[in-house]
This record gives structure tokens, C-alpha cells and sequence, in this order.
């Protein structure tokens, strides 16, 4: 990524060559009022720019890494934009986008869809890596989490596992390119196909898992965004509560999950969803007041536990699953290419029975061209077949069309299909070593007979390769020959010289009318439903073989080719489906929190509103030593007017995961704050250091319209008041809390006023400490969140 | 990759086997014995090596006369039947040329095969003195692979000798040979050994040996043979055992599981003197847990290994097969 080198944001300097002098006067205007202020009041954000941009930007996430703004507009486009607003790329992925995320290195930007599809895309150019379909219906909320590397503690180092396929084996095989010879674009597809390779190599190298939840309530894992780990439905989760000594069983119904936050030690997750809540014990206890949001708390601690092994499974089975990809286009293409060369053979030499049948004869095709070969004589019928209907020019068009399909097969085969399934072997083997080892991986799912099997199925797969390349050389020569000889027949019925035609071998010639004029063994290799005879030699051979520990099942070179590839396949879901399942089912609910209860008409909206879950890292822990840090979860977000009867409140909790998991941590804690009447909360985020960035607009109605300000607080500078979790059914602890007023000109943070009228979404930056904010007039705005160390001195200076 | 061997043996055995010279194929049915005979046990490779005699009848097919012999040296020493072992031995002697330069990869084996005989007959200075001269032939004449192993086996030479120290300048030297030539599953069982010199060491080396067995625990069970699994396993169960601060109450399935899974494997391959380790140290375990039936059978079965190593009864029976 040396394309992106990381811009420090320039000090109070003017955007670099504004596009139109109109934008640069109202840049200046800007900046200079910014100054102004600056200088006047002390505002603390400093605005770098303001854009205007032709579109309305529906969610915004900077880059974790480099100062790039990933944003999705309105008719999701999605556009990507470098700190000082040069646009880099814009696809339009022809899809819904519900949600965006990037990954931790900053490497690859994950889509979200209507439809249910994660697509993750490469920041260098946005092409697309992938595309899965996890879900069914839209994905609301994604989070990719990578696990810290100050986590890992020395005696984990030790097992670090190599990944020893690239020592081993040259660079895995890429997808045969369909239409290799006339395709122009080339030189795209090498940079796409390169692209991805990168991008499965250097993916794996930390740990990482992307979590993603949908409209109906269910939360898929996948480590490195493309193995897929674990799924959960929250609608099926049974919620335990202790509450007064007595255990109560929960469900919730008709979930929608609104936000998902995975900790960084991958410990815990943290997720809000609106759904009914249920008292599984007792059906009659549930009323309206009973659908609101909730905050839940799973433990997810089996991804931490077990980081190691997930790693070493995932990294061996997403390349696995890579190169079934790259058999399966293979084995697609080379049918292709084949029955292409056939179809005009056929279309050609189909010729020939109909006019036997007009010379009123009834010999087959195959009769005439023996009586021609042994020299009896030549009917009319084949005389004029040869000469005309076919014609030197036609077998020439056949010969050639045909060894360039031979060819291909041959590139097709040695290049990328033998390759491919030779590393899948010795992938798959090294798992099977992981699979042994029954104390580590037997519960991640990995199972022993299981990985046998697929071992055993790939190794059937490897003779069956062999075998068809050997069949396909074979047909290829007999093909060769029986042409050439058609062509020296030809010459002689034309009474031509024949010594530029090569010499022939009758018997091969023989072979190929007996076996190959009607039939086709290569096309019946890669149909999956075929059926093959196999001499009894071949089949005692392979029973022999047993004996010396070959493979079981005997019947195997019945197969085809595409069928042994479709077994194989069927034995790797299932094999990759128990770590999936065994997974997915070691993912438990903690705890519960209802937050604020929302009426079912609004229930749809709720999911819009605005809401923030960040993890924090706990400085002071006294009570462990430092390797086993623990991190504080804070929850930040705006209770829908009306509900609670409260009115243009917001609300801060932390401490959830902790109070749901142990006794002696400290309790959950929160506060409501109360914005100015006049104001409303457009949107919302926690930021680095336990703050709290508020964007609040003027409303239409009062004076302040148009008038906006944003706001940085610091949460601990509030005071967080302790309040219980155990809960009465449809009860709301919320409202136990302290409210304190918010008013813009105290010293609770900093506060800066806009002007312009404000809009979703706010996207701010924790590593490079900006935000950038839309105006509803189509305008970005980004500011700078907190000056560097020596500004801040400076501007302590300046005080002084 | 072990699976692989078997793997493409097999491609060439099913493919080729119109095509291929004999001589070719019987190397190809004398690599898929050897397989078995590692990951399956002796009477599957013996039966399999019946049907591959008389395939391929001609007596002077040299290949598999001495994969016979091998495998007929190898179980005689599972067996204890160190007489037997030894004739094998003088056979293997017998076979390569007189002349001095020749026929060197058949006089490296039959002195490494003499060395580990004299290793298991407890003569350890003879053994290792076998071993001294055939590292230095071996380094003569630049056989990486056989240099590591000489090492290897030096080594666990001076590990059952109780030298712990002086072994592990040998097990090192032996990895480091290893790693540079990307010899994986030696250098796995390199550092196998490595543990349990530590561990030989005293219990305060527990952890260091056990980390050095997880580091090698994927290679030698991807791709380790029988005996080699069953050692990790027992060196596993030991490094919890000697640990002073793992309670064998508080988990007994770390020690169990592995235990178990080492005497299944053993079973197959007829390994009395590692079989009997096995169970003296189950029955040790569930001593400790006070289940006192498990104990009693894993007492006897110790006993059952010991005596049939102690007294070779059937000697005979080891050169028929």
C-alpha cells in the first residue's frame, strides 16, 4: 500500500488547489472564520475543509489505517477519498449497500447488502475480492475485529505454526482465464487475479473476524472475512437472567439487530437489537411495553481461547476453498473449450449418414470408411462426402480447431487443474495432522474421520486427474492421425501429390473408428453423470491395490472426473461444516439489558437511530497483573422521543459486559443527558479516550434551524451513577438514571457550532483523530478533532 | 507430506501399470508397503509383501528382499527378539560389496540398523561408537539426510544411557541440520527427543518440554508414522505428569487421552518395550485418581509387555511371517 503514505493533517493550511474559485473563496471564508473564532473563543475543532459533493452520503467510515474516507451515497455508489479530498475510486457495486466496515489493516473495505452479500473490496483499486452470501435478508451492521497482538502471551508464541504449502509449492495456481486467446483485457484480469492472491496470503497474517448481523436476527463470523466460523440466531437464544436469586429465562422475538461490537481481545460481543421480549417461564407476562431495544452480551470467548487453532484451520481451509474454486473453473472450462471442438467435428463429419442414406446405402459411416482404409473400394456417397462436402479446406479448419483445443486442455490441465489439486492434497493432509491432535482441535469441531474422508476423496481425485490427462493425450493423438489420414484420402481421391501430408498408422486409425467416431471419452470425463466400464484387468488392479493400502472404495475409476470433484467437494462442506456447527453452538448469551421500549409503529425507524459501541481498554486494573488486561465496553445512544417519556435525551452506559460476567468488577454504570429543546441529536459516536462526539442540529421550527454544533465530551468528566441490571420483567432501568443537562457553553467538553443544518452520518477517526460531517446541503465538512501535542502547547502558551 | 507419498505411489501404480518398467513398479508397491508398515502395522505390510513376492517373482528383484529385511530387522527390535536382530544385521552386512566406496547408502543403513540394535540391547558405547564412525563416513560423503539421523540417534543414545547433557549438543545439531534442509518430520522428531532430554533433565524443565512437544505435535501427526506418534504422546503424558504444578486429579483427560491413544497405536505395532511404558504409566495415573480396577488392568497389561519382552518365547516365529 505504498500508494497511500500516511498524511499527517496539514496545520491551518487551505485545501491545495480548490476546483472552482467560487469554492476556494468560500473555503477561505471558512477557514478565515474559523481562525477567527479560533482566536476569539477558543473553538477547539479546527475545520481542515469543506466540500461540496453531488451526492447524499448515507454512512461514512474512515480507514483504520491511512487517511482515506470510504462513503456510500444515497443510490449506493461507493466512493473512497483521500484526506485532502482527492477521490480515488468510485464503483457501483449494482447492489443495496446497508453497511460498511473496513477491515483492521485497512486493507480491504467490507460492503454490506439488501440482499444478504458481504462483498469485500480491495482499497488500492476497488475491485472486488469477494463476494459471500451469509445472510438472507439485509445486513445492517458489520464489525471486523483483529485480535491485539499485546494478547498473546510468550508461551502462545511457541505455538506459532508455519504455514509450510509455500515452501513447499510454488505459488498457488489462479482461475484459467475463459477465452484465453482473444481476450483483451488481460492485462485487468492479471491484476485482479494477483489482487486476490495477495489478498488470501496477506490476509492471514493476524487473526481477525468479521461479524456481521442482519434484519432478522442472525450474526454470522467469519474469520478473515471469508472463512465463515460461526452463525447465531438471537431469536433462538435463550437469554438466562438472575435476578433476586431466582433464574428467568428470556427469548426474544422478531429481532433486528441494529449495531454489533466484537471486543478487541475477541472476548465478548456487544450487540443492539429491537425485539420483543419474552418470558419463556411465564407466556401471559408480556405486553406492549415488552418490544423495545435491548442490549445483549455475548460471550464469544471460544475465538479468544481458541485464536491459535481457528487461525491454523482457517488459513488452510479458505485456501482450500480458494482452489476447489479454481478445479471447478477448470474443469468448467476445459468442457467448454472440448465441446466447442466437437460440436464442429460432429456438425462436419454429421454429413456423411445422411448422404449414405440418399445414395440409397445402409452401411454406417463407420463401414465406409474401413472398406476405404483396406482399400475395397470408395462409394459415391463417402467420394463426394470427402471431396466436396468436406474439401481439404473444411478437414484442414477441423484439424486445427481441435488441436487447439488439445492444446488447451493441456495448458489448462498442467498449468492450473493439476496444481490445484495436488497443493489441496497436501493442504488437506496438514489438517488431517491438526485433526489428530484431538485434545486441541476436537473442540473447534475439527473432526478426525471426517478430514480421512476428504483426504481420501482428493487422493481418488489426483488419480482421476492423471487418468484423464492420459485419456485426453491418447484421443488427442488418435484424433491427429485419423485427420491426417482423411487428408491423404482426400488428396488421393483429388489425385493430388500426398507427401506433404504426414505418414499415418492404420491401426491407430482402426482404433479411433471402433472407439471414437460415435463416442467421446473426454466429454464423458467431465459430465458428472457418466458411467464408466472398466476392463476386469483395471478392476482386479485396483481391488490388488487395496491390499497394499490403496483407496477403499474400488469402484472409484467408475466415475468421472466431475463427479469425483463433485464428491469431493460434498466431503469438504461436511468436514468444514463441523467446526461451523461445533462453533456457532459454544456462542452464549450473557446478559441482557433492556433499554428503552419503542411502540411497534416505530419499530422500524428504531433501527436508524443513531447508537455507538466502542470498547475501551481499562489503564488502571489493579486487581490483575498487566498480561491479562480487561477492556470496559461503553454504549452510547439517543432514546427515540417519547419513549421512557423522555424527550431529546442521550444516554451512556459502561461496564455492561463486566457486570454480566463477574461480581466484583465494577457494576454497571451510566447517565442520560439532556440536550437543549431547541437542538436535536442528528447522529452520534464514541471516540478514542472514553469520549463522546454529539452532533446536534437546530431544529426547523425554532430560530437555531440551520444552526448546528458539534460536540466532544469527555465521559469522565460526568459523573456515571451505578444502577442495577437485574430487572422486573418489562421494566426499564434506564429510567433509574441520573439526567443532567447538556448546555453548549459549559465545560463538560468542546464545542464548536456549524453552519449548516446537519445530516447522518458522522464518521470520525480515532487514529488520525478527524471527523468529517455531512451537511444536509450536500456539503462535507472535516474537522480535526484534537491538535497535536505541540499545538497544544502552544495554545497553552498563548494563555499564558 | 506422508499422505502425499502415498498419494502419487498410488496415481503411479493405478495409472501406469500398463505402461511401467517392473522394476519401476515394484519400487512403487515397495514405497506403498513401507507405508503401511509405518502407518498400519507389521501384518498388513507382511501380508501386502506376500502378494507383491509373488507378483513380482524373479528372486533377484533386490528392492524387495530388503525391504523384507528391513521390516523383519524392525519388528524383531519392537519385539525384543534381539538375536534375530542381530543375524539380520550380519545379513545386511553381507549384502553391500567389500570394496571400500561402493554400495555406501546399503553399509550406511546396515550400520545404522547395527548401532540401533546394540541400542536396544543396552550396549551403549559400542552403539555409540557404531554411530561416532558412521557419522563420520556419512559426513565424508555428504549424506545430509543420514547425518541428521545419526545425530538423532546419537542422541537417544545417550538419553537411555542417562547422559541427558551430552545429548542435547546432538538433538540441537540435529534440528539445526534439519531446519536447513527442510527435513520437517526429522527435525519434528528432533525435537521430539529434544523434550525429552529436558524432561530427563528434571521436572523443572516440564514446561520447556512441553512447549517443545506442541511445536511438534501437527508435523509428527500429520505425517509421523505409528511409533513416532506413540512417543509424542507418552512424551506428552509425561511433561503433564512431571509438571509439579499439574494435578493429574484436576484433569485427568490431558494425561488419559494421549496415554490412550499411544497404546492403541502400539498395539498395532507390536512395540513391547513402549507398550509397557504406556501402562505403567496409566496404571500410575489411576493410582492417583484411586480408581483401583483401571489400575489393576493397567498393571497387567504392563506385566503381559514386560514379560514378552524378557522372554522372546518365539523367536522363530520373527523370520516367518
Amino acid at each position: 500500500l505504498s500508494l497511500f503514505p500516511p498524511v499527517r493533517p496539514p496545520k491551518k493550511t487551505s485545501p491545495k488547489k480548490p476546483p472552482t474559485k467560487q469554492q476556494a473563496a468560500m473555503a477561505e471564508e471558512q477557514m478565515e472564520e474559523a481562525s477567527s473564532s479560533a482566536a476569539a473563543s477558543g473553538t477547539p475543532f479546527q475545520l481542515q475543509f469543506d466540500k461540496p459533493i453531488p451526492f447524499q452520503i448515507k454512512l461514512a467510515e474512515w480507514n483504520p489505517e491511512k487517511d482515506l474516507l470510504a462513503m456510500v451515497t444515497d443510490d449506493s455508489k461507493v466512493l473512497l477519498h483521500r484526506f485532502n479530498w482527492q477521490r480515488l475510486w468510485t464503483i457501483s457495486p449494482g447492489k443495496c449497500i446497508t453497511s460498511i466496515c473496513w477491515s483492521p489493516d485497512g486493507k480491504i473495505v467490507a460492503l454490506g447488502t439488501e440482499d444478504g452479500f458481504v462483498l469485500l473490496h480491495d482499497v488500492e483499486n476497488g475491485k472486488m475480492l469477494r463476494s459471500i452470501k451469509s445472510h438472507d435478508v439485509a445486513i445492517i451492521c458489520l464489525n471486523w475485529a483483529e485480535d491485539e497482538p499485546l494478547s498473546r502471551t510468550d508461551k502462545e508464541d511457541l505455538l506459532s505454526y508455519e504455514d509450510r504449502t509455500t515452501r513447499f509449492f510454488p505459488p498457488a495456481p489462479v482461475m484459467p482465464r475463459i477465452g484465453g486467446l482473444n481476450s483483451g483485457d488481460t492485462g485487468l484480469a492479471d491484476e485482479n487475479e494477483e489482487a486476490i492472491q495477495a489478498f488470501s496470503s496477506a490476509s492471514c497474517q493476524r487473526f481477525n473476524i468479521l461479524c456481521t448481523g442482519d434484519k432478522d436476527g442472525c450474526i454470522c463470523f467469519s474469520i478473515f472475512g471469508i472463512f465463515p466460523i460461526g452463525k447465531i440466531n438471537i431469536n433462538k437464544v435463550p437469554i438466562h437472567v438472575q435476578s433476586s436469586g431466582k433464574r428467568t429465562s428470556y427469548r426474544l422475538q422478531d429481532v433486528s439487530i441494529s449495531k454489533v461490537s466484537l471486543s478487541r481481545n475477541l472476548h465478548q460481543l456487544v450487540l443492539l437489537c429491537s425485539g420483543k421480549l419474552i418470558n419463556t417461564d411465564n407466556l401471559s407476562l408480556s405486553n406492549d411495553l415488552s418490544v423495545g431495544v435491548h442490549c445483549l452480551h455475548l460471550d464469544t470467548s471460544i475465538f479468544s481461547n481458541r485464536k491459535n487453532e481457528l487461525h491454523q484451520v482457517s488459513q488452510q481451509a479458505s485456501s482450500i476453498q480458494d482452489l476447489v474454486e479454481v478445479v471447478r473453473a477448470s474443469i468448467s472450462m476445459m468442457s467448454k473449450q472440448w465441446s466447442n471442438a466437437m460440436n464442429l467435428f460432429h456438425e462436419k463429419f454429421s454429413a456423411l449418414p445422411s448422404l449414405l442414406t440418399a445414395h440409397g446405402m445402409e452401411s454406417s459411416s463407420e463401414d465406409e470408411f474401413m472398406s476405404l482404409l483396406f482399400g475395397t473400394h470408395t462409394s459415391p456417397a463417402l467420394h463426394q462426402f470427402l471431396v466436396s462436402s468436406l474439401g481439404e479446406a473444411g478437414l484442414k479448419r477441423i484439424a486445427k480447431t481441435i488441436e487447439s483445443a488439445g492444446r488447451e486442455l493441456r495448458i489448462v490441465v498442467s498449468e492450473h487443474l493439476q496444481p490445484a489439486v495436488e497443493i489441496i492434497s497436501f493442504r488437506l493432509a496438514e489438517l488431517r495432522g491438526l485433526a489428530r491432535w484431538r485434545s486441541r482441535f476436537q473442540n473447534i469441531g475439527l473432526d478426525e474421520k471426517l478430514m480421512d474422508g476428504v483426504t481420501e476423496r482428493v487422493g481418488m481425485l489426483v488419480v482421476q486427474v492423471e487418468r484423464f490427462s492420459r485419456v485426453a493425450a491418447t484421443v488427442l493423438y488418435l484424433f491427429q492421425n485419423f485427420l491426417s489420414w482423411v487428408l491423404k484420402c482426400v488428396k488421393i481421391l483429388l489425385s493430388e501429390p500426398t507427401d506433404q501430408v504426414p505418414s499415418t498408422n492404420s491401426e491407430l486409425v482402426v482404433i479411433f473408428l471402433k472407439f471414437l467416431l460415435d463416442k467421446d471419452p473426454i466429454k464423458q470425463l467431465l459430465e458428472t453423470d457418466q458411467i464408466f466400464e472398466w476392463d476386469i484387468d483395471t478392476a482386479k488392479h485396483v481391488e490388488h491395490l487395496v491390499v497394499f493400502g490403496g483407496f477403499t472404495d474400488t469402484k472409484f475409476l467408475e466415475r468421472s472426473l466431475a463427479k469425483q470433484f463433485s464428491e469431493l467437494e460434498e466431503s469438504l462442506k461436511e468436514a468444514f461444516l463441523m467446526p461451523f456447527t461445533t462453533v456457532s453452538s459454544q456462542i452464549h448469551c450473557q446478559g441482557l439489558l433492556p433499554l428503552y421500549p419503542v411502540t411497534s409503529s416505530d419499530a422500524l425507524s428504531s433501527t436508524s437511530t443513531p447508537a455507538s459501541i466502542a470498547f475501551y481498554k481499562q489503564d488502571k486494573d489493579s486487581q490483575h497483573n498487566a498480561s491479562s488486561y480487561s477492556s470496559t465496553d461503553y454504549i452510547c445512544f439517543k432514546i427515540p422521543d417519547g419513549s421512557l417519556n423522555l424527550r431529546n435525551f442521550v444516554a451512556v452506559i459502561k461496564d455492561f459486559c463486566n457486570s454480566c460476567s463477574t461480581s466484583n468488577t465494577p457494576s454497571l454504570s451510566g447517565f442520560l443527558l439532556h440536550i437543549p429543546v431547541e437542538y436535536e441529536c442528528v447522529d452520534l459516536s464514541l471516540y478514542k479516550d472514553n469520549q463522546v462526539v454529539l452532533l446536534l442540529s437546530g431544529k426547523s421550527s425554532s430560530e437555531n434551524a440551520g444552526r448546528s454544533w458539534m460536540v466532544m465530551l469527555q465521559t469522565e468528566n460526568l459523573s456515571f451513577s451505578q444502577f442495577s441490571r437485574t430487572f422486573p420483567a418489562n421494566y426499564y432501568n434506564l429510567q433509574e438514571l441520573e439526567a443532567l443537562e447538556l448546555q453548549l457553553d459549559t465545560d463538560y467538553g468542546k464545542v464548536r457550532s456549524v453552519p449548516h443544518p446537519l445530516s447522518t452520518p458522522l464518521a470520525v477517526s480515532a487514529s488520525r483523530g478527524v471527523a468529517c460531517i455531512f451537511s444536509s446541503r450536500r456539503h462535507a465538512l472535516v474537522y480535526i478533532l484534537d491538535e497535536d501535542e505541540d499545538e497544544d502547547e502552544d495554545e497553552g502558551s498563548e494563555m499564558e | 507430506s506422508a499422505p502425499m507419498v502415498r498419494m502419487n505411489t498410488l496415481v503411479y501404480a493405478t495409472c501406469f501399470a500398463d505402461a511401467a518398467s517392473s522394476s519401476e513398479l515394484s519400487l512403487a508397491y515397495v514405497k506403498l508397503i513401507e507405508q503401511l508398515a509405518v502407518f498400519k502395522g507389521y501384518s498388513a505390510a507382511f501380508c501386502a509383501l506376500k502378494l507383491a513376492e509373488e507378483k513380482f517373482p524373479s528372486s533377484t528383484n533386490s528392492q524387495i528382499h530388503l525391504l523384507k529385511m528391513q521390516l523383519l530387522h524392525e519388528r524383531a527390535l519392537h519385539r525384543g527378539h534381539l538375536r534375530i536382530a542381530q543375524q539380520i544385521c550380519d545379513e545386511f552386512g553381507v549384502l553391500s560389496s567389500s570394496v571400500s566406496g561402493v554400495d555406501i547408502e546399503l553399509k550406511t543403513e546396515a550400520s545404522l540398523r547395527r548401532a540401533r540394535t546394540l541400542l536396544a540391547a543396552k550396549q551403549f558405547s559400542q552403539a555409540a561408537a557404531v554411530a561416532n564412525s558412521l557419522f563420520t563416513t556419512c559426513y565424508k560423503y555428504n549424506m545430509q539426510v543420514e547425518n541428521a539421523s545419526v545425530l538423532l540417534l546419537l542422541a537417544e543414545i545417550h538419553r537411555k544411557s542417562d547422559n541427558a547433557v551430552l545429548g542435547l549438543p546432538y538433538a540441537l545439531a540435529s534440528q539445526s541440520f534439519c531446519k536447513s534442509f527442510n527435513l520437517d518430520l526429522l527435525e519434528a522428531s528432533a525435537t521430539l527427543t529434544l523434550a525429552e532430554l529436558w524432561l530427563a533433565l528434571g521436572s523443572n524443565h516440564a514446561k520447556r518440554a512441553l512447549s517443545l512437544v506442541y511445536q511438534s505435535l501437527p508435523m509428527i501427526l500429520g505425517h509421523g508414522g505409528l511409533e513416532l506418534r506413540a512417543r509424542s504422546q507418552i512424551v506428552l503424558a509425561k511433561c503433564h505428569l512431571t509438571d509439579p504444578e499439574f494435578s493429574v486429579s484436576e484433569d485427568p483427560c490431558a494425561v488419559l487421552d494421549p496415554l490412550n491413544q499411544a497404546a492403541e497405536d502400539l498395539q498395532v505395532l507390536e512395540y513391547h518395550e513402549m507398550a509397557a511404558e504406556v501402562y505403567y504409566l496409566k496404571a500410575m495415573t489411576y493410582n492417583h485418581l484411586g480408581k483401583e480396577y483401571e489400575r489393576e488392568e493397567a498393571a497387567a497389561r504392563f506385566k503381559e509387555h514386560v514379560t514378552a519382552l524378557e522372554n522372546p518365547r518365539d523367536e522363530e516365529d520373527s523370520l516367518v511371517y
